[in-house]
């Protein structure tokens, strides 16, 4: 990837990394929730908000620490995303949700990796079994802390604040764990410079509209600012990638607010940006996006006429969204439009 | 449908006032919902535009590919659902259910998930059959279930449906859990016309095709009305009329299914209130039923696509929510007027 950056741009991870060597000389256990810092004993502590509330409405927010050995042996992780950076940073990942793992993905998996449950449950007689070293829990998996916490130091790589922020929080953290601080300065880097020549794609590119399908219903995508955390999603192609949205107001809610064809004709988006749920999931043989979105209404867009309609990996834009590798596929799906 | 309420006028009856009331009613919100449904929503077809054509000379394109198969489904659906439910509270002869409440639409939903999940490629029709074929077990296993019920209880019959649709509901949603399809599932048997246009709507007319029959056999229902062995001194094929009443009532259920999804309460308050006006002949009160279903739905369906202008809410949340206020009422007034 060629480097053409902007300024301010390539200023940041420098930025960043200055800022958490300063973070390492102030007391442990800070409530901050991106301090990831280095102690003699070789292990790595790690600092966030937990939410001790459960799924309530209402979170309640505990500053929880944990102490993560210094290049662990056995990786359990449930956190996809943190499977990729594992993986795209030169570890190996000893148990996951299989089922789970996309394609992309299996690579960074231990040859005899073992099943440690789906997103949302954890196996834990057999992560027990495995005796662990560190657990990654993050998003969906978030509500396992306590239960994981018990077998081995569990971490919570869950986004918090922007998607950059949590990418290189997360990025750097586990750079640290993995003994690999310099490949992930460099991947921040790259991936930084990756999502400004995105940027710079999107700029005058018009507006856009992200639309997930599912189960045969569109649904459209909000900008996620100041929501932040899960309602990302297909709003990363508003708050990351910088598109121009047709309309400002959509709620910003995991999946979106339904709409008819008509709304995609009244509006007429530049460019759609198609998030397939069912492909995301597995469901293969659901009606894929494109046989949805293939229909007279939908032809009398500005998007379809000028073959602007982006299907954008599902994958990597409903399950994932995060880790360096998945990032990646993001910066080169929204580049496509600049081909 | 004008001749039709005149003639039931003609008639002598115990409550003739409403009945002429609730015909006005009928007579004059059908074709303002209807008309309404065809000018209203997210692009601007107005009457006007339409005969203009100038620079929206799209409205007239939009107006048949988008809000003559909406409104048109709006009605079959309502009409459909509503007869439906008529002819199952005949068969069982009881005033409670509805093939929501009897487990015939979870039996259905479980056929449409093994034909999504078993023939993926599988055309809508013929996923269509599957769940139509669903339904009808459904109908059987609820009618056998029934008889060996020894008391039969005004409320312990519904009751037992509802039990039996839980128990199929439960598997469905335990199939669906496993293979990651849950939130499809949930996506489309969430009734919903966001995404009718044509060419995805047509279904629904083989539940026009199930009225139809509905209303040709509709003195039979009225008999059967009466009971098993009354039906048979009256040289009635009891066993024939009741497969007739199972076909029809599970082939609407499919219909509506794969067109729209689950709308509940429907087919359970429109006969009731009809009952209430002009008594249980099934001849008689089957236009009323229909148009009565047909005006419900249409005017769900335009608040649906109102309320949250210019995005929607399903029209399934809308008609519960409405469908249960009316289902209360209904119970409440049977209440007050049994004492």
């Amino acid at each position: 990837m060629t480097v053409k950056l902007t300024r301010p741009l390539f200023a940041a991870p420098i930025a960043l990394v200055a800022a958490l060597a300063l973070a390492s000389c102030a007391t442990a256990g800070d409530a901050g929730t991106d301090a990831a810092e280095e102690t003699t004993d070789a292990t790595v502590s790690f600092s966030w908000d937990r939410n001790i509330a459960g799924e309530d409405e209402d979170p309640e927010y505990e500053a929880t620490t944990v102490e993560v050995p210094v290049d662990p042996e056995t990786i359990v992780v449930f956190d996809i995303a943190s499977l990729d950076t594992i993986g795209a940073l030169g570890g190996e990942v000893a148990g996951a949700p299989l089922e789970n793992v996309p394609d992309y993905l299996e690579g960074y998996l231990a040859d005899d990796a073992f099943n440690a449950g789906t997103l949302f449950e954890a196996d834990l007689i057999e992560i027990e079994a495995q005796q662990p070293d560190l657990i990654v829990i993050g998003g969906r998996s978030a509500g396992l802390w306590e239960d994981l916490n018990e077998i081995a130091p569990t971490v919570d790589l869950s986004l918090t604040g922007t998607f950059l922020e949590t990418l290189e929080r997360n990025t750097t953290f586990l750079g640290e764990v993995l003994g690999a601080e310099d490949e992930a300065a460099a991947a921040i880097v790259e991936l930084e410079a990756g999502i400004a020549e995105a940027q710079a794609a999107t700029a005058d590119a018009g507006t856009g509209l992200g639309i997930m399908v599912t189960g045969g219903e569109l649904r459209a995508l909000a900008p996620s600012e100041g929501a932040g955390a899960r309602e990302a999603r297909g709003g990363l192609i508003y708050d990351v990638f910088g598109v121009d949205p047709v309309v400002e107001d959509v709620a910003a809610a995991t999946h979106g607010e339904p709409v008819s064809f008509e709304f995609l004709v009244e509006h007429d988006p530049d460019f759609l940006w198609v998030v397939d749920r069912d492909a995301a999931t597995g469901a293969e043989d659901a009606q894929p996006a494109a046989e949805v979105l293939d229909n007279e209404l939908v032809q009398q867009t500005t998007a379809y006429e000028q073959g602007q309609i982006v299907y954008l990996d599902p994958v990597a834009w409903y399950i994932v969204f995060g880790g360096i590798d998945t990032t990646q596929i993001m910066i080169d799906d929204v580049l496509a439009i600049a081909e | 449908m004008t001749a039709l309420a005149a003639d039931a006028t003609g008639t002598p009856t115990r409550i003739r006032p409403r009945r002429t009331w609730v015909g006005v009613l009928i007579g004059v919100a059908f074709p303002v919902l209807a008309a309404l449904s065809l000018f209203i929503g997210v692009s601007d077809v107005s009457p006007a535009a339409l005969i203009a054509g100038g620079p929206d000379g799209d409205a007239a394109s939009l107006l048949l590919v988008s809000r003559v198969p909406r409104t048109v489904s709006a009605i079959l659906v309502g009409a459909s659902l509503a007869i439906a439910g008529l002819i199952m509270q005949m068969l069982v002869r009881n005033r409670f259910v509805e093939p929501g409440t009897t487990g015939v639409t979870e039996f259905a939903t479980l056929g449409m998930l093994v034909a999504l999940i078993c023939w993926p490629a599988m055309p809508v029709f013929g996923k269509m059959g599957v769940a139509a074929v669903f339904g009808l077990v459904g109908t059987w296993v609820f009618l056998r279930v029934i008889r060996q019920v020894p008391v039969r209880q005004l409320v312990l019959v519904p009751l037992v449906g509802i039990m039996l649709g839980g128990i199929v509901g439960a598997v469905t949603a335990f199939v669906a859990y496993r293979l990651d399809l849950l939130q499809s599932l949930s996506q489309w048997s969430l009734g919903s016309f966001a995404t009718i246009m044509q060419g995805r709507y047509e279904y629904v007319w083989i539940a026009a095709v199930m009225v139809v029959v509905a209303w040709v056999a509709a003195d039979r229902f009225s008999v059967i009305g009466m009971g098993e062995e009354f039906a048979t001194n009256l040289g009635l094929d009891y066993r024939r009329v009741v497969a007739i009443g199972m076909v029809v009532i599970a082939v609407i259920t499919a219909a509506v299914l794969v067109t729209a999804g689950m709308i509940p309460f429907l087919g359970l308050v429109v006969p009731n209130i009809v009952s209430l006006i002009i008594g249980d002949n099934v001849r008689r009160s089957i236009p009323w039923v229909a148009g009565l279903g047909a005006v419900f739905v249409l005017a769900c369906d335009i608040l649906a696509r109102t309320l949250r202008f210019p995005y929607e809410i399903p029209l399934g949340v809308v008609v519960g929510i409405v469908g249960a206020g009316l289902f209360l009422w209904l119970l409440l007034r049977r209440g007050s007027r049994a004492h």
